[in-house]
């Protein structure tokens, strides 16, 4: 048998993604609801930043819109975990029903082959709402646009939507060991709203613990400084997109370990 | 002919937390585990031929999913030997998957949202199926089943009847060598049930496939089975052709008797006047099993008779229902 490669996957993703956004925009009202949902839930996120820095002039040396810049930075890393692996909400309860064995007789990867069958389209919003951001701190920042910068950004931008798939996935195999694993998905999910925020405001306790034990540091904070502070770019910046390649590669084998030795309820 | 599946004196043990009663029991597990090995198959060995249709019968808990599920790849057999298609399935989980094609009772495994026909194509091009034996095996589907209300259904609006059939379908698309069936008819109407035994038989027939069916309908196993294979509490009680286990049971009669009352009271009456006889009812008769090496039928009916006002009569084999029944009470002597 001829291995499969990424070709292969892609194609097949595609084909699923076709047939799937074809049957949800059918339900036009499901649609139209959820994405109106998604636009207010950013502008409450972006009303509650607002108001803070009414208050305060800047937060922990970072001004209004270099804060601006982590907001819309985070906004965007989080899209892919959005779009592409919101099955893994839905992971504890296949295990705990049993139906996750259905995904286990298919000759392609089961990471894949599971994660493929959700696209949650919510996320796009997410997406449009976060360029917007980063485009407006960055005009108004008065950072320049070359392909250098653009690069750097896009490189960031993948590291971090590594981690917080990687956050979210290790999070969600919690279930093949924990009977609810809820609690760990949502709490990995709470913590990452600290994502946006520089982590010089945190205590140094939780300074380490958003740098080493739950990486959200890496989400925004740690690669903004490349873009927006290039002359005090601290070594965890530079390493991020190792860290970030390395977390996904443990959290996909946490998850595989989990997935393979998964046997099922009695039937 | 060639064996397609090697079964090696497989045992299969699983780790069993003791749990202790109570809240306080509850406790004491969290910091004290107390464990047993339970056995949910204990030394088994088949082989099975290709484009056999195999009966996988025992009742329930008695290891059948187990061993599915050793067969299939999703879990290591704690010792013994298992070969499926030439793969060791634990090992080449993924090759394995690509040579068989699985049915899991109630447990959809097409895409819910999207219409039959674009599940069949997505698993078109997993499977690696070329055009020609995709475009082949649709027109064997549409010449077999009238699939053409189905294919552009979504699967989430279809019956379980019209489910179980395209999940059947799907099964077969990619023309595996083995195809396991768990509990293919159950929940579904007389109707449903017989089309879909002529399907499973239609495809076996024609692409020589493999079946292993495990059910609990014996109106599956007369359709469809030439052999069957029991298991209880992890062992093998038989292996062999559905006539000779019936063989076992030569001497044995049915009485079916129909009487006026509520047949399930009057049964249970009889069963206490006959007690070396099993009587059992339904809607329309009062069956009796009769063993002819302790009392002929026609002295039963006669004293039946003395007391009984009897309507009708029917005088049987005995049903392959009775003889699964019997091994599953009483082992094969």
């Amino acid at each position: 048998m001829k291995r499969k490669g990424l070709g292969f996957y892609l194609r097949i993703y595609g084909k699923i993604l076709a047939q799937d956004l074809k049957s949800k925009m059918s339900y036009r009202a499901d649609f139209i609801i959820s994405t109106i949902g998604m636009i207010f839930t950013n502008i409450a996120g972006f009303i509650s930043f607002w108001i803070l820095f009414q208050n305060f002039p800047s937060v922990g040396g970072w001004s209004y819109y270099e804060m601006l810049f982590l907001y819309g930075f985070s906004l965007v890393s989080l899209t892919p975990v959005q779009c592409f692996f919101d099955n893994n909400w839905s992971l504890r309860m296949y295990v705990y029903s049993g139906d996750f064995i259905k995904y286990c007789f298919r000759p392609i990867n089961l990471f894949f082959y599971y994660q493929s069958e959700v696209f949650d389209i919510k996320g796009l919003g997410q997406l449009a709402f976060g360029i917007g951001t980063l485009a407006y701190s960055w005009s108004r920042l008065g950072l320049d646009f070359t392909p250098l910068m653009l690069l750097k950004m896009i490189i960031f931008l993948l590291t971090a939507s590594l981690i917080m798939i990687a956050l979210q996935n290790a999070a969600a195999a919690t279930c093949f060991w924990i009977q609810n694993s809820f609690y760990v998905l949502d709490l990995v999910t709470r913590f990452k709203d600290y994502a946006k925020y520089p982590i010089t405001i945190f205590s140094p306790v939780f300074r380490f613990i958003f740098t080493f034990v739950m990486p959200v540091a890496f989400i925004a904070y740690y690669p903004s400084f490349v873009i927006l502070r290039p002359d005090e770019v601290p070594l965890l910046s530079w390493l991020s997109p190792l860290i970030g390649v390395l977390f996904f590669w443990l959290s996909y084998k946490i998850w595989m370990k989990g997935a393979m030795s998964y046997s099922g309820t009695g039937s | 002919m060639s064996n397609i599946i090697e079964i090696k004196n497989v045992t299969k043990e699983f780790k069993v937390l003791n749990r202790r009663e109570g809240l306080r029991g509850s406790l004491k597990d969290l910091f004290s585990r107390d464990y047993r090995i339970v056995r949910a198959v204990d030394n088994i060995s088949m082989s099975i031929r290709q484009g056999e249709i195999i009966g996988y019968l025992g009742p329930n808990g008695a290891g059948k999913s187990t061993t599915i599920k050793m067969m299939t790849g999703i879990l290591e057999p704690t010792s013994g030997e298992i070969l499926v298609g030439g793969n060791v399935p634990y090992k080449d989980r993924t090759k394995n998957a690509q040579e068989i094609g699985v049915v899991f009772g109630q447990r959809s495994q097409l895409w819910w949202a999207l219409p039959l026909i674009e599940s069949f194509k997505i698993l078109k091009d997993i499977y690696g199926v070329s055009d020609e034996d995709y475009n082949s095996m649709i027109a064997l589907y549409k010449s077999l089943v009238d699939i053409e209300p189905l294919l552009h259904k979504p699967v989430r609006q279809m019956s379980l009847g019209q489910r179980t059939l395209s999940d059947i379908l799907a099964a077969f698309l990619h023309n595996p060598k083995i195809v396991f069936l768990d509990e293919p008819t159950i929940g579904l109407d007389v109707s449903m049930k017989s089309r879909i035994r002529t399907l499973i038989h239609e495809l076996n027939q024609v692409k020589n496939t493999t079946v292993i069916l495990t059910t609990h309908d014996m109106g599956d196993v007369d359709a469809l089975c030439q052999r069957i294979v029991i298991i209880d509490k992890g062992k093998m009680l038989y292996d062999n052709d559905m006539e000779h286990l019936k063989g076992f049971f030569g001497s044995y009669r049915t009485l079916k008797i129909r009487m006026n009352g509520d047949l399930k009271q009057l049964a249970g009456t009889i069963q206490r006047e006959l007690p070396d006889f099993s009587v059992s009812a339904d809607d329309e008769w009062i069956s009796i099993l009769v063993d002819e090496e302790r009392s002929k039928v026609m002295e039963v009916l006669n004293q039946l008779q003395r007391s009984y006002e009897i309507r009708d009569m029917q005088l049987e084999e005995i049903s392959t229902e009775e003889v699964i029944k019997k091994i599953y009470e009483e082992g094969v002597q």
